[in-house]
């Protein structure tokens, strides 16, 4: 571990909120997403200061069906479920992580929504399979790349077996939207006759997943992404990208000559108060992947 | 990339229907932040339509003057202004976002009217990755260079307002970005695209972008699902863009707004109507701007005007420059005919 490293910490715990969140940022509104990062590095870390309350910001933001929203005041749930879900899990908040849970693995996607024709359409236009159940961003809506790969990697990790079938379905979603020349982007492979270009921390995530998820390094669709994924690796890239691909690096073999290159860049990027740009998701992500936190590294099984 | 998802609009269009989703103007009433009144002194609208060849700060700093002066710019003196450019993406081969150089010449000339604070604010729609595009388009080193805030409007505060449609269903509530909702002046800055979704992608549509992703999704498929021009017109109608400035210097034909091609105008339009700049700057672009569907609904629920006889140009005549933009197959029949006003 870095020396400095537990600064992040301290930081973290500087910049919590009166209400026992966190926002992206110091002094921002709590929300879902970097409270319960914020919550899952303190707690890794042994310190136990300010989780309880935390907890109940989370316990505050959950509705009766068990979704999570973005924050308390939402109506409905989000994509922003899969980071509470890693949160209660490692928390031991087994009542609220099993509801959480629940409504996860019963997302409403629209996969089921696209008629036949819809869903030729999408296969002529975009080239993918429209049908597969995934995750979006919010419900109702369209799957996408990044919501699946976050919520397959968060169900991986509080132990849902990887031929769990609504996670077989996200791996399937995650295969079938690459990009031909290697990796993903949001979740177009195609527009017409153009092929979309990837981005880095789409690809990061779909990979994490797919380790996750116990995908053979030897699938066409993994090898091109980590070929993309490394091509990346040796230009610029932002924080939270590198941190997602850092923890995808991790997830397979043949990442393992990048992690102690990735590790010490990202590990550099920590500021002098102990954040990485001083925004809140960003420090914890990176505290736990440099940390490797056992949360984000699920065990390996049900290989397809 | 691609800009846009599967939406429930476009299936229908496919479909050879064409149901759109209305509500009546009068349901409006009281409740429209940029809706107009005829009035019998002079043209309903003023749009300034500049010459700018290039992208020089010399050529820039003029054209911005010249336009504002004659376009009826609002009073940013001891304002705080959110400048909202496009960048649905960044690519150094095509010219997907809004010129830097033309946002830091505004920035400029903002600062020397005197605005007490100047911001940079976007909200990307496909790539969440905002600290990189940031940086790759030139908009983090203009706003260190110029001491302006940098925001990224996915992960900003939210302030719940509600739609000025009374009829609204998913866009009832918007989450607004608090830097959105406690701006003085909004200054849209599109690029002069073609847009596979949209037809084109000017002033209005650029107001996509405003809404955060993190409620909204990337890419903002909630508002696919809403159907694309009742959500912009949902959102334009609650919430006021008090300036646009369309950079046609540079635009994109073809299949925009992120895989088309360059095609150079060399003009700036601009005017603090956004229906009345994107009707021009349709014009421009060789479209008949009562054929998109967006900008109909639009005129409809009177947030501006698109008819020519409601807007004043100067500066010179869309004739002169009008160049007609590739357009998607799909949206042939936008094309203007030559003297179609």
């Amino acid at each position: 571990m870095s020396p400095s490293l537990p600064l992040a910490i301290e930081f973290l715990k500087t910049h919590q909120n009166p209400d026992g969140g966190w926002g992206y940022e110091p002094g921002r509104m709590s929300l879902v997403e970097p409270s319960a990062f914020s919550l899952l590095a303190i707690h890794s870390s042994g310190d136990k200061t300010g989780t309880a309350g935390g907890l109940d910001f989370l316990r505050s933001c959950q509705k009766g069906t068990g979704a999570i929203g973005i924050g308390p005041k939402d109506a409905d749930g989000s994509w922003m479920s899969y980071a509470a879900l890693l949160a209660f899990h490692e928390l031991g908040a087994g009542a609220e992580e099993q509801r959480l849970k629940d409504w996860v693995l019963n997302f409403d996607d629209a996969s089921g929504r696209f008629t036949k024709e819809e869903i030729s359409i999408v296969a002529s236009r975009y080239r993918y399979d429209a049908s597969i159940p995934g995750w979006s961003w919010t419900p109702r809506t369209t799957a996408w790349v990044e919501p699946t790969a976050l919520f397959v990697l968060a169900l991986r990790a509080i132990g849902v077996p990887a031929t769990e079938e609504r996670v077989r379905s996200g791996v399937d979603l995650i295969l079938d939207r690459r990009v031909p020349s290697g990796g993903w982007n949001f979740g177009n492979p195609y527009s017409k006759s153009f092929e979309l270009e990837a981005s880095t921390m789409s690809t990061a995530l779909a990979l994490a997943a797919l380790g996750a998820a116990g995908v053979a390094e030897s699938r066409p669709a993994v090898r091109s992404g980590l070929g993309f994924l490394e091509a990346a690796l040796g230009g610029d890239i932002s924080t939270a990208s590198l941190a997602w691909a850092l923890l995808a690096l991790k997830s397979f073999p043949s990442g393992a000559p990048r992690v102690a290159g990735a590790t010490a860049r990202l590990a550099r990027l920590q500021m002098k108060d102990g954040s990485l740009r001083g925004n809140i998701f960003e420090t914890a992500l990176s505290y736990l992947v440099l940390n490797d936190a056992p949360i984000l590294y699920p065990v390996r099984g049900g290989k397809r | 990339m691609s800009r846009r998802g599967v939406t429930r609009r476009e299936f229908i269009r496919l479909a050879g229907t064409s149901a759109l989703t209305v509500w009546p103007a009068a349901a409006l009433a009281g409740a429209r932040p940029q809706a107009i009144k005829k009035t019998d002194a002079g043209p309903l609208l003023q749009v300034a339509l500049v010459p700018c060849p290039d992208y020089g700060p010399e050529t820039l700093a003029a054209a911005i003057r010249t336009g504002w002066r004659s376009s009826r710019a609002p009073d940013v003196r001891g304002k705080r202004v959110v400048i909202k450019p496009n960048m649905v993406d960044v690519s150094p081969d095509r010219p997907i976002h809004t010129d830097p150089r033309l946002i830091e010449a505004l920035v400029l000339h903002i600062g020397d009217l005197g605005a007490r604070e100047i911001i940079l604010a976007e909200g990307t729609s496909h790539n969440r990755d905002a600290e990189d595009l940031f940086r790759r388009s030139g908009y983090e080193a203009l706003a260190k260079r110029r001491g302006i805030r940098l925001v990224d409007l996915n992960y900003d505060d939210i302030t719940p307002v509600k739609c000025a449609n009374p009829k609204a269903t998913l866009l009832r509530e918007i989450a607004l970005p608090e830097t959105i909702a406690t701006a003085e002046v909004i200054i849209s800055v599109p690029k002069m695209k073609t847009h596979k979704l949209a037809g084109i992608t000017l002033s209005l549509k650029n107001m996509f972008g405003i809404l955060p992703g993190m409620a909204y999704g990337w890419p903002k498929n909630v508002l696919h699902w809403n159907g694309i021009p009742l959500s912009i017109c949902e959102i334009n109608a609650t919430v006021k863009t008090h300036f646009s400035v369309v950079d046609g210097i540079v635009g994109m034909e073809g299949h925009g707004p992120v895989m088309g091609t360059a095609r150079k105008v060399g003009v700036l339009v601009m005017g603090d109507n956004a229906l009345a700049v994107d009707a021009t700057a349709a014009r421009i672009m060789g479209v008949e701007p009562a054929r998109v569907e967006y900008l109909a609904m639009a005129q409809r629920i009177r947030i501006g005007s698109l008819r020519s006889d409601d807007i004043g140009i100067s500066g010179g005549t869309v004739e002169r420059v009008r160049t007609d933009f590739v357009l998607d197959p799909e949206y042939a029949q936008l094309r203007a005919s030559r003297g179609l006003r």
